[in-house]
């Protein structure tokens, strides 16, 4: 027998789970969705020709980090929901699980697999997005010089810059960081559920609940506190629905970047790190209801 | 002293039944030992605790109580399967991989890397005469090279156990017989066997050693030779013999020039054992 010294914790392990989860999910073509994204994008240009340019980067901003919001979501639900089940129905997870393989490894493995799709797939779709903004900003640019031949270089100036700022702004990128954070937290949360759902069915359809639960709490949170106030046993309690539901709607920073407003480094990384901080908790209790399993 | 491969000491398995007040005992107070280079056949019927027993030495399912050590360490540990090897009954690999890609994965799980993970992966490959299918995806597999591959796997990190649920369910003859001709080979190179199969008459072939359960109770164990002798008869074995001759074979044997080839004790079938000691079986199985 080869000798190898049994690792506790080993990055190849995780590295090929992560590998053959990315594989699995790309050749069950997952990835169509992007074919969708961009026809919603160029759907979209073709109708705000008649906008104002203000008005057409903003419903463009607005419909693509939006599509990508929903899009990343409805990814990770669906693609991590999938896994396990599939794993169990197949007997796959008995070959990889009576190799020298501790279940934390295999649940971190399937979703770093996840999360590389998600980063890939949120990569294609910003990289259409901007694009498509570049292209549409250069096409703009030289009809405004075309029309503004005639006036003096400073008001030329004002309508070149007034054009740039209402095209790119650096405050996209960290909005789609935060997206690509909200998905991961998704799908660390649907691994969870789906630790002990009885079907994949199961899981998607909680899930939704969750998500609409999740973009809908913070408005019930503020009601309940006005009317019940703010003691301890309120607070613990919105604590524990927060654990439960997590509070979506702080990772919707799209509205704000739509409308130009500089996201406050304090806040961005307040949100990444709440991000990071979820997917890590749901992770962690994937774990302690698969750890013990009968398989 | 010898490490045994397998050791199961007062080994029990209750599954609460959700919704009822019942529970269900899937292995009762087992114990048994597989010694190192022995093939091992679990029998039993369905439901008699065969795969609860596998899954529990593999650390798939947790003991309600008792211990199993696999070569000396608890099973529960992680570290205690480098030296496993597993094909569960009827396997569905991932399609989308190819033979090859699947041997990879599965050695990458066991550390295996770069020129030696591709020496092994070549060398089983041949070894479950699948180098034609190599780079053909598993999903165009037939079941019979599923097994196979599946085989393949379960030896990737060369184990010195291998553990076979069922290997040659839904298997056709002629592939039921190239699994048995590689059980025979890993005997051969000293890794032990322990399987559960129904195929009595293949198991009588291949195994040293049994180990009858019914209701997740061990109702017989032993070597097979042993469990399958009658202690109080005779068999004869004639050659030539004319039905004369057999009417007064006991009075004339040594006045006939019929020839007496074999004397030895006859033996029943291991399907007749296996039927008669599961028909006998004890208790019921909800506590």
């Amino acid at each position: 027998m080869a000798e190898l010294q049994h690792r506790s914790f080993s990055l190849g392990r995780i590295a090929a789970l992560t590998g053959n989860t990315f594989t699995e999910l790309v050749r069950l073509k997952v990835f169509y969705f992007l074919l969708i994204f961009a026809l919603l994008l160029i759907g979209n240009s073709l109708f705000m020709a008649r906008l104002s340019f203000q008005q057409e980067f903003q419903v463009l901003k607005d419909v693509s980090l939006g599509a990508m919001s929903i899009f990343t979501s409805l990814l990770a639900i669906v693609a991590t929901a999938q896994l396990l089940p599939r794993d169990l129905e197949d007997r796959t997870i008995y070959t990889i699980l009576a190799k020298p393989v501790p279940r934390y490894e295999y649940l971190i493995g399937k979703l770093a697999g996840v999360l590389l799709l998600l980063g890939l797939s949120i990569l294609a779709m910003s990289a259409l997005f901007l694009a498509l903004l570049f292209v549409r900003e250069q096409m703009l640019m030289s009809e405004t010089l075309r029309e503004t031949a005639g006036l003096r270089p400073e008001q030329v100036q004002a309508a070149i810059r007034s054009l740039e700022e209402s095209a790119f702004n650096a405050n996209l990128l960290p909005g789609i960081v935060i997206i690509y954070l909200k998905a991961a937290l998704l799908a660390a949360l649907t691994l969870f559920i789906s630790t002990f759902a009885s079907s994949n069915i199961f899981t998607i359809v909680v899930m939704v609940f969750i998500y609409f639960i999740g973009h809908l709490q913070a408005t019930a949170r503020e009601y309940w506190l006005q009317e019940h106030g703010g003691g301890w046993l309120a607070k613990t309690f919105l604590a524990l629905v927060a654990l439960a539901f997590p509070d979506l709607q702080l990772f919707n920073l799209v509205d704000d970047i739509v409308a130009g407003t500089a996201i406050p480094p304090g806040l961005f990384a307040q949100t990444a790190v709440l991000g990071c901080v979820y997917t890590s908790v749901y992770l962690f209790f994937a774990w302690v209801s698969f750890h013990g399993k009968a398989l | 002293m010898t490490e045994p491969a397998v050791t199961v000491q007062n080994l029990t398995k209750v599954f609460p039944i959700p919704f009822r007040r019942t529970k269900l005992v899937a292995v009762r107070g087992l114990n048994l030992e597989v010694a190192p280079g022995q093939v091992y056949g679990l029998l039993g019927p369905n439901g008699s605790g065969k795969s609860t027993t596998l899954k529990i030495i593999l650390g798939l399912v947790t003991a309600s109580a008792g211990t199993t050590k696999i070569f000396g360490r608890d099973s529960r540990e992680v570290g205690s399967r480098e030296a496993v090897g597993f094909l569960p009954e009827n396997p569905y690999f991932y399609k989308y991989l190819t033979g090859a890609e699947t041997l990879r994965f599965y050695g990458k799980l066991c550390g295996l890397r770069g020129k030696k993970l591709q020496a092994r992966t070549d060398e089983l490959l041949a070894l479950v005469s699948l180098e034609e299918a190599s780079d053909r995806r598993l999903g165009g597999y037939s079941k019979g090279m599923l097994q196979r591959i599946g085989l393949a796997q379960a030896l990737i990190q060369e184990p010195k156990l291998v553990v076979l649920d069922e290997p040659t369910a839904g298997v056709d003859p002629a592939g039921s017989r190239e699994i048995r001709d590689l059980i025979l080979d890993l005997k051969r190179r000293g890794i032990t066997v322990l399987l559960s199969s129904h195929l009595l008459a293949q198991v009588q072939e291949i195994c040293d050693r049994v180990g009858i359960l019914a209701n997740g109770v061990l109702v017989r164990e032993g070597r097979v030779e042993d469990l399958l002798a009658i202690e109080n008869q005779t068999e004869l074995i004639l050659e030539n013999a004319t039905p004369e001759v057999l009417g007064q074979i006991s009075a004339l044997l040594d006045q006939t020039k019929t020839r007496l080839v074999e004397q030895r004790r006859p033996q029943t079938t291991l399907e007749g054992l296996f039927l008669e000691a599961t028909k006998t079986s004890p208790a019921p199985r909800d506590s």
